[in-house]
């Protein structure tokens, strides 16, 4: 599988990364299955977080396995310094090993947590006192909030390594600063800061629950995603067409084997193509029923 | 509004800042709204078209105001003084001029062109014989035909509107492919049966309910499409 240079962190990660959530819905068992069928596919960047249920213990017996095979990501959704020392130290014992390679702020969505996370007791403190003691090796921040707030954490955070954030072509065909990713890889492309795609398989929202009940749900993601192979293919290169280092695999165990799969045979797309998706979004909800044409 | 990425994708190579621009067929203002976005210093959106006159003042003009200016007018007759332009879009325009029309609207647009002006023309292939959407356009070009005496769709290749603005001093600069497939989406094929019904209201009762049936079956089998290229061809007038 592909590679790419995450960053300046001097990892070349596979152009997929795994997203350990999807261990939340199995048995362990299957959870073992399922990381050895991601590693039979190449891949070399796992991501996990204490917020994914029982994920973190059940990567845990296959992470150590495998330990020297896998750059592995985790996080934090605590903002201050003793929070988010705690959490990385419960991560640490979770997943059974003695360190993270890359640590990330989890989540940043409000101008005042990065006021938090930036200021004197903040988790990026903890997150740096973590990497001189050799349990942390990279720090990483990640959104689906404001684009905006992610390039004012870029100026704000001098040692960012990796920012992960959505990238589809819903987001990518809408025009508003509050959509811009595009900037946001720019922005890191240029300070190389390594990039990592999520909601590339992102479909659109779920009907109001009295249409249909959480519990009916087919997936367990949060939103509805695209569950056709064909259709997976081609979200899954046009997320990795657009630069990013690497796309996330969706939440859900039953769409990750079709995303390995196009993650194996990436090989580019070329940008009628891309744009070719991002109209055909566009026009899925188009505001004007008499558009004829693209 | 958000900018098509077809438009912005046939504008980026184009000196359209500062820009008195004209959008000839302005459908819903997607190219005005593009053109305004690259720093048009003024846009006329051409519609021969009320409804779409109206769409484009609701969607993108009434946000400039002194900038830009939806104007119902036929393009054989732009209702625009000679030389008065920069830049000239043809976005998704020629497939709906008749080829009987073709010279009016080439000398019309080489006319308000000022020396030195930029003309992008965008516009899809010819469709592959295996393409179902054909099918619909043929049944729209049909009901067109025996209502108003004329097409309703026609796919001109890149090369043949190349050669017919050559053919009035334009000299060709460039040209990329926007969409590869084009994705013909249900709102498209939904808009399409609709022109279908809109023309066929014009038959006879017993013609009129063929038509509508073909179009709703169409519809249905349809569904939704990727099928076919756009082009973008820019071509500049010397100066």
């Amino acid at each position: 599988m592909q590679t790419r240079p995450l960053g300046e962190t001097g990892h070349d990660s596979t152009v997929a990364t795994f997203g350990a959530i999807a261990l939340n819905w199995l048995e362990q068992e299957g959870a073992n299955q399922m990381v050895e069928l991601v590693l039979d596919h190449g891949i070399n960047h796992f991501d996990v977080a204490p917020e994914y249920g029982d994920a973190e213990l059940k990567l845990g017996p296959k992470l150590r396995q495998h330990r020297e095979e896998i750059f592995l990501g985790c996080k934090t959704q605590k903002r201050d310094y003793e929070g988010a020392a705690r959490k990385l130290d419960r991560s640490l014992n979770r997943l059974g090993t003695d360190h993270i390679e890359l640590y990330q702020i989890h989540g940043l969505e409000y101008e005042h947590e990065l006021d938090e996370i930036t200021g004197e007791d903040g988790a990026l403190e903890a997150i740096r006192d973590a990497r001189s003691e050799g349990k942390v090796d990279h720090l990483g921040l990640t959104s689906h909030g404001d684009p905006q707030l992610i390039l004012e954490a870029i100026e704000r955070i001098d040692d960012l390594d990796s920012l992960m954030f959505p990238m589809n072509p819903v987001v990518a065909g809408k025009d508003g600063d509050e959509y811009d990713y595009e900037a946001v890889l720019e922005r890191a492309e240029a300070e190389g800061i390594g990039t990592l795609g999520i909601k590339a398989f992102a479909g659109g929202t779920w009907p109001p629950t009295d249409e249909l009940p959480e519990e009916d749900r087919p997936y367990a993601n949060w939103y509805r995603p695209v569950d056709d192979p064909e259709t997976i293919r081609e979200r899954f290169d046009f997320a990795a067409a657009q630069g990013l280092t690497s796309v996330l695999t969706p939440g859900d165990p039953k769409l990750v084997a079709m995303v390995l799969d196009a993650a194996r045979r990436y090989d580019g797309m070329d940008e009628a193509a891309q744009r070719s998706l991002i109209e055909r979004a566009r026009h899925d909800d188009s505001p004007v029923p008499e558009q004829l044409h693209h | 509004m958000d900018v098509p990425s077809t438009v912005a994708t046939a504008l980026e190579d184009r000196p359209v800042e500062r820009a008195t621009c004209l959008e000839a067929g302005a459908g819903v203002g997607n190219a005005t709204a593009g053109l305004l976005a690259a720093g048009a210093e003024r846009v006329y959106a051409v519609t021969n078209d009320a409804e779409h006159a109206r769409t484009v003042r609701e969607r993108v003009a009434c946000d400039e105001p002194n900038r830009s200016v939806a104007l119902e007018a036929d393009l054989r007759e732009l209702p625009l003084a000679d030389d008065a332009v920069d830049v000239v879009t043809a976005h998704g325009l020629f497939n709906v001029v008749p080829p009987a029309s073709l010279d009016a609207v080439a000398t019309e647009v080489t006319r308000v062109a000022a020396p030195g002006c930029h003309l992008v023309v965008d516009d899809y292939e010819p469709l592959p014989a295996d393409a179902g959407v054909r099918s619909l356009f043929a049944l729209e070009n049909a009901a067109s035909q025996l209502a108003d005496g004329r097409p309703a769709l026609t796919f001109y290749p890149a090369a043949t509107l190349r050669r017919l603005f050559e053919g009035y001093g334009w000299t060709f600069e460039r040209e990329r492919t926007l969409l590869n497939p084009v994705p013909w989406t249900p709102s498209h094929v939904d808009a399409h049966a609709e022109e279908v019904r809109s023309r066929a209201e014009k038959l006879p009762e017993r013609q009129r309910e063929r038509f509508v049936r073909e179009a709703e079956r169409l519809v249905d089998e349809i569904g939704e499409e990727r099928i076919g290229q756009m082009y973008s061809v820019a071509m500049r007038l010397p100066d």
